[in-house]
C-alpha cells in the first residue's frame, strides 16, 4: 500500500516536470514521461502505463505502453465491458488534463453542412442526449493469430469492449446547424491529440473519413459506461461510429466535416488499408464496417482445466452492421454444431450478445468453437489473408483448446 | 562498441527516434510511438518497422531516409537495449 502511495507521488512528481518543461518549448513530443514497470507478462499486478494505471492490471495483456489487451476471460460477463478492462489502441499520446483544459470549453467544428458551427462540449449537451451500446474493436484484433509476420500489436481477441456511450446524436448535431451539404459523399471525424506532439498534421493527425450514411446512427460521446469519457478513451469528446472498426470511433474530436472526398492523411489514405500480403496502397478498401464474429471467453485455455460433468460454455457475438442472428458452438474442432441461447439483455444490433451453450462434457480434450450468424453472413472457418492483419473473423483460429478431467 | 555508439547516433540524430520514443539507453523521452523500454524486441523485427514504417512512423527504408546499413545499425542497437 505505502510503496503504491509512493509511487503515485513520483507519478504526479513528473507530471508537474513535465508540464513545466511545456512551457519553454512550444511544441514537445515528451510531454508526458512515461513510467511502466514491466511489459509483455501475462500475469501479476505489475505496472500500467501512468495514464492507465487506473485499470485492472490482472484482466490486461500489456504488448507495449501503447497497445494494451483484455483478457479472454476478462472481456465482461455482464454484456458490457468495464472501464478498468477496456483495451487501449492509441496513435497518438493520450491529451492530459493540463492540454484538454476546462473539458465544457472543448471545442468542435461542424462543416459541410448549411451553416458551419463550433461547439463547445457544454453547448453540445444543450442539443440532445441519449445512451447507446457499441462494439469498441480494433481492426487489428486477431491479428496475432496470423501465421506471416505482421507489424503491429499481436492482438488475440482482446481488442474490443462492448461500451455504453452518452452524449449526443449526430443528427441533433447537424440540425442545428441547417442539414448537410447536398455534394456530400462521406463524414470526415479530426481529432486533435497530434497537436501537441508538433509533427505533421498530414502524417500524425487521426482524420478518418466514413461513407455519409454513418452520421444517422452516430454519436459524439462524452460518457463511457456512466462515467465522464476518460482520457485515455478520447475524452472530453469522441466520435462514435456504430458497426465501424474503432479507428473511425475518432479519440480527442475537433472537427466533423461532411466532405466529398475522403481525408488526404496519412491515418485515411494509407494506413487501415485491407490489401493482400505484400501489397499496399489507397485503392484497397478501408477498415470500415466490421464483420459478424464471435468468441469464447469461458471455459478458455487461461481458466484452467474444467471438471467433467455440466458445462456452461460462454462467449460474445456481434453482427458488425447488422444484428446478430444466431450462434452456434462445436466441442469438436467444428466437426457438429449446436446452436447456443442467447442471454441477458439485447442492447440493439451494434452491442454484442452474450450467448451460452449448456452441454456435458467427459474428461478429455476439446477443441471448443462458435459461429455467429447475421442472417446474410456468417464467419468463415478460416481468415482472410491480408498484409496487416486487420478484420479477422474466422471461426477456427478463435476457437480454443479446453481439457476437461 | 562501436555499432552501438553508431546506432546511438543514428537513434538521437539521424533518423530522430528519441523524438518519438523512451528509451533509457538513449536518454529519450518522446511518447508518440511505444516506450521501447517495455518491449522485447528482435532485431529482424526492429529492422522491418524501422525498413517499412507502422502509422505515424516513416518507413525509413522504403522511403530512404536510412540506408540499409544505418537501419541494421540502429536496429542492432535498439534490439540490444528495448526491454531491459
Amino acid at each position: 500500500m505505502n510503496k503504491k502511495k509512493q509511487k503515485l507521488n513520483l507519478n504526479r512528481r513528473n507530471f508537474l516536470t513535465g508540464t513545466a518543461s511545456l512551457a519553454g518549448i512550444a511544441a514537445t513530443a515528451s510531454v508526458v514521461p512515461i513510467s511502466i514497470v514491466n511489459a509483455n507478462h501475462t500475469e501479476g499486478s505489475k505496472g500500467l502505463p501512468e495514464f492507465i494505471s487506473w485499470k485492472d492490471r490482472d484482466a490486461l495483456i500489456v504488448h507495449s505502453d501503447k497497445g494494451i489487451e483484455t483478457h479472454r476471460s476478462a472481456i465482461g460477463e455482464s454484456l458490457i465491458t468495464p472501464n478498468r478492462n477496456v483495451y487501449i489502441r492509441n496513435n497518438m499520446p493520450t491529451m492530459t488534463d493540463y492540454q484538454i483544459g476546462n473539458k465544457n470549453n472543448w471545442k468542435v467544428s461542424i462543416q459541410g453542412v448549411k451553416n458551419p458551427k463550433t461547439f463547445t462540449l457544454g453547448q453540445l449537451k444543450k442539443l440532445g442526449h441519449t445512451t447507446m451500446a457499441t462494439i469498441l474493436q480494433c481492426s487489428g484484433n486477431g491479428r496475432g493469430f496470423f501465421e506471416h509476420k505482421v507489424r503491429g500489436s499481436q492482438w488475440k481477441t482482446g481488442a474490443a469492449a462492448c461500451v455504453l456511450w452518452t452524449g449526443v446524436p449526430l443528427m441533433k448535431v447537424v440540425e442545428a446547424c441547417g442539414g448537410i451539404n447536398g455534394d456530400a459523399v462521406f463524414m470526415t471525424s479530426a481529432g486533435v491529440d497530434h497537436e501537441p506532439t508538433g509533427l505533421d498534421p498530414k502524417k500524425a493527425m487521426v482524420e478518418r473519413s466514413v461513407p455519409k450514411k454513418v452520421y444517422q446512427d452516430a454519436m459524439l460521446a462524452w460518457e463511457m459506461n456512466g462515467v465522464p469519457l476518460p482520457n485515455a478513451h478520447g475524452g472530453p469528446l469522441r466520435m462514435v461510429t456504430p458497426g465501424y472498426f474503432g479507428i473511425n470511433n475518432v479519440k480527442h474530436l475537433g472537427k466533423v466535416a461532411f466532405t466529398t472526398e475522403e481525408s488526404s492523411v496519412k491515418y485515411m489514405k494509407t494506413s487501415y488499408r485491407i490489401s493482400p500480403i505484400g501489397k499496399k496502397g489507397p485503392q484497397y478498401p478501408s477498415c470500415w464496417e466490421m464483420p459478424v464474429k464471435s468468441w469464447i471467453t469461458r471455459p478458455t485455455d487461461e481458466t484452467g482445466t474444467v471438471k467433467a460433468g455440466k458445462v456452461q460454455i460462454v462467449g460474445v457475438a456481434m453482427g458488425g452492421t447488422r444484428k446478430v442472428r444466431s450462434v452456434k458452438v462445436s466441442v469438436d474442432g467444428g466437426k457438429s454444431w449446436k446452436r447456443a441461447k442467447f442471454v441477458g439483455p439485447d442492447l440493439g444490433k451494434y452491442a454484442w450478445r452474450q450467448f451460452v451453450l449448456e452441454t456435458t462434457l467427459a474428461s478429455g480434450t476439446y477443441n471448443i468453437a462458435s459461429l455467429a450468424s447475421n442472417g446474410p453472413d456468417k464467419q468463415p472457418e478460416l481468415r482472410m489473408e491480408n498484409r496487416r492483419g486487420y478484420a479477422h473473423n474466422g471461426w477456427k483460429d478463435h476457437s480454443v483448446n479446453i481439457t476437461v478431467v | 562498441d562501436a555499432k552501438m555508439i553508431k546506432g546511438l547516433e543514428i537513434f538521437n540524430e539521424t533518423a530522430g527516434c528519441a523524438g518519438c520514443h523512451v528509451l533509457k539507453a538513449a536518454g529519450s523521452e518522446g511518447n508518440v510511438g511505444p516506450n521501447l523500454d517495455t518491449v522485447d524486441l528482435t532485431i529482424e523485427s526492429v529492422v522491418e518497422m524501422v525498413t517499412y514504417g507502422l502509422g505515424v512512423m516513416p518507413a525509413y527504408g522504403e522511403e530512404e531516409i536510412l540506408t540499409k546499413e544505418e537501419i541494421e545499425i540502429v536496429s542492432y542497437f535498439v534490439a540490444n537495449t528495448a526491454g531491459k
